[in-house]
């Protein structure tokens, strides 16, 4: 499989605004009972312009409700947020999300062809910003390959693609490698880290994995039924360089006790009734 | 044994049970007025081959009507309908009740409205009713069946509802539609027929006219040429629909996945 190649292109997100929650709520009546469902309590959380935080916690905690909340597809019922322009905000879902009877290059083109009446871009501008982000993710050979022709883990790699070309300050990713082998994920997390680090946006990832959150993240938020429930800050080696990031800090100390610590604050028993 | 040679396998059954008839035929010394032999049926095709032809035309003719009808107004209902769920629920029943209604008990009616100055439109009219239900049924069901992740994607590029329609719905529901047309295809040329039979004496030309107008006359080889040539038309449509569900699908869908 082919790598990224960090370097091979010019910056493309520029910075972005800070996104806070305060008091974040969402509730929903529930079928055939007055009782209403509570899938997201009282959170309260700042995301600074740049950073890179993990969401972690077990399916069915609201992690994923969360995302969509940062993302607009809902609304909160309670508290406040940051506004965000949906123009800012890139979203990579748990599956490859593509329109098969569309290329590569043509899924990846075709937010900006939507979002064009707004962004105003010419024909030359969107096919420099498509290949640039199939560059990023090392599949500019594949362009006119049609999604069916494509490995998992390729598909996974143009929709990330097709969430890069918008150029989004903002890039929110809801479970994306979690379905692909493990050793597919390894290589794609590396990439991941590898962009951020060259362009710092902000990315907030929803992941039940330990390992992920603790190996790509500055930081992970654990969630437990529907509540913000521990705040871990990973710390990476001062001395680290981009080019051997991916290589230690697998096998760091740091790595090992920011995975203890997230498992710990998984297990603890929860403060509410549940 | 070859894929090719598998291919002419129907033609080969077609053949030996041609070879069956016309040799049973005078074998047996059935009256020709009862069954004739293929042979006799291919003289009456072609001593009769103008007349014939030209009411191929006029069947021909109104299910193509009836179908390019069944393909507008199935579609646009269900666009409608798949945008506004209140329409939907006000005029599905008179959809159905429209479908479910035999046709030959609606057409009398529909000739006594519009059949005394201009019958073909009649005509075009009682086939249509025939075709467009599974038209407008399929794309429904095709475009209600989109991925709910595909929506969201188009949410975030900020799509508008034309937008929507035309980059994903319409092409999503390709599939459905096209096995939607297939059917109203078959059943243009059933309404065709149908209409013609009600049409009865002098209203129409058809292929159908020919098949009354010779059983009158005791003309069996010559109603055995109109049926082969309503059935020829039939198999040409059908195999045309499948052409193009080929030519549309083959490079993205699953059902096409293992027929490179």
């Amino acid at each position: 499989m082919t790598r990224i190649r960090p370097h091979s292109v010019p910056h493309l997100v520029p910075h972005g605004p800070e996104l806070a929650l305060s008091r974040l709520g969402l509730r929903y009546p529930q079928r055939g009972s007055e009782a209403e469902v509570v899938a997201l309590r009282d959170i309260t959380a700042s995301f600074p312009a740049g950073s890179f935080t993990a969401l972690v916690g077990p399916s069915g905690c609201g992690k994923s409700s969360l995302l969509r909340l940062l993302a607009g597809l809902l609304s909160p019922t309670d508290g406040e947020m940051s506004a965000v322009t949906q123009s800012d905000i890139g979203f990579v879902f748990q599956e490859p999300t593509l329109l098969a009877w569309r290329s590569v290059y043509e899924n990846v083109a075709l937010p900006l062809k939507i979002a064009n009446r707004k962004l105003g871009l010419s024909a030359q501008e969107i096919d420099t910003r498509v290949s640039e982000a199939l560059a990023l993710v090392g599949l500019d050979a594949r362009a006119k390959a049609l999604p069916r022709e494509l490995s998992g883990g390729m598909k996974m790699r143009v929709s990330l693609a097709r969430a890069l070309a918008k150029r989004p300050p903002i890039l929110l990713m809801d479970e994306p490698f979690a379905a692909l082998d493990e050793l597919t994920r390894f290589r794609l997390d590396d990439d991941l880290r590898a962009i951020w680090q060259q362009q710092k946006p902000t990315i907030i990832f929803v992941t039940h994995s330990v390992t992920e959150a603790a190996y790509l993240a500055e930081r992970a938020l654990v969630m437990r039924a529907g509540t913000l429930h521990a705040e871990i800050k990973i710390e990476r080696p001062k001395e680290e360089r981009p080019e051997n990031d991916a290589d230690n800090f697998r096998a760091a100390p740091n790595f090992h006790a920011a995975c203890a610590a997230i498992s710990e604050a998984l297990a603890e028993p929860s403060g509410r009734a549940s | 044994m070859h894929a090719s040679l598998l291919r002419l396998i129907p033609f080969g059954v077609g053949i030996a049970m041609l070879g069956i008839w016309e040799l049973s035929v005078h074998l047996t010394q059935v009256p020709i007025f009862v069954l004739p032999p293929p042979s006799a049926i291919g003289d009456a095709l072609v001593d009769n081959f103008a007349t014939l032809m030209g009411s191929l035309w006029v069947t021909l003719r109104i299910t193509a009507l009836a179908f390019f009808w069944a393909l507008v107004s199935g579609l646009t209902l269900a666009i409608i309908f798949t945008r506004a769920r209140l329409i939907e629920m006000a005029l599905y029943p008179y959809v159905v009740t429209l479908q479910v209604t035999p046709v030959v008990a609606i057409a009398p009616l529909i000739l006594i409205w519009v059949g005394f100055d201009h019958v073909d439109r009649a005509l075009v009219i009682i086939a249509w009713i025939v075709a467009f239900f599974p038209m407008l049924t399929n794309a429904v069901q095709g475009l209600r069946s989109t991925e709910p992740q595909l929506h969201d994607v188009m949410t975030l590029a900020g799509a508008s509802w034309w937008q929507r329609l035309y980059y994903l719905e319409l092409p999503a529901a390709l599939p459905a539609m096209l096995t939607g047309a297939k059917i109203s295809g078959g059943l243009a040329l059933i309404g065709a027929v149908v209409a013609e039979f009600v049409a009865g004496s002098g209203a129409s030309t058809g292929l159908a006219w020919r098949i009354i107008e010779a059983g009158n006359r005791l003309e069996i080889a010559t109603l055995f040429a109109a049926l082969a040539l309503l059935s020829a038309l039939g198999i040409a449509l059908f195999y045309a629909l499948t052409l193009l569900e080929w030519l549309v699908l083959r490079r993205w869908h699953d059902s096409f996945a293992n027929t490179k």
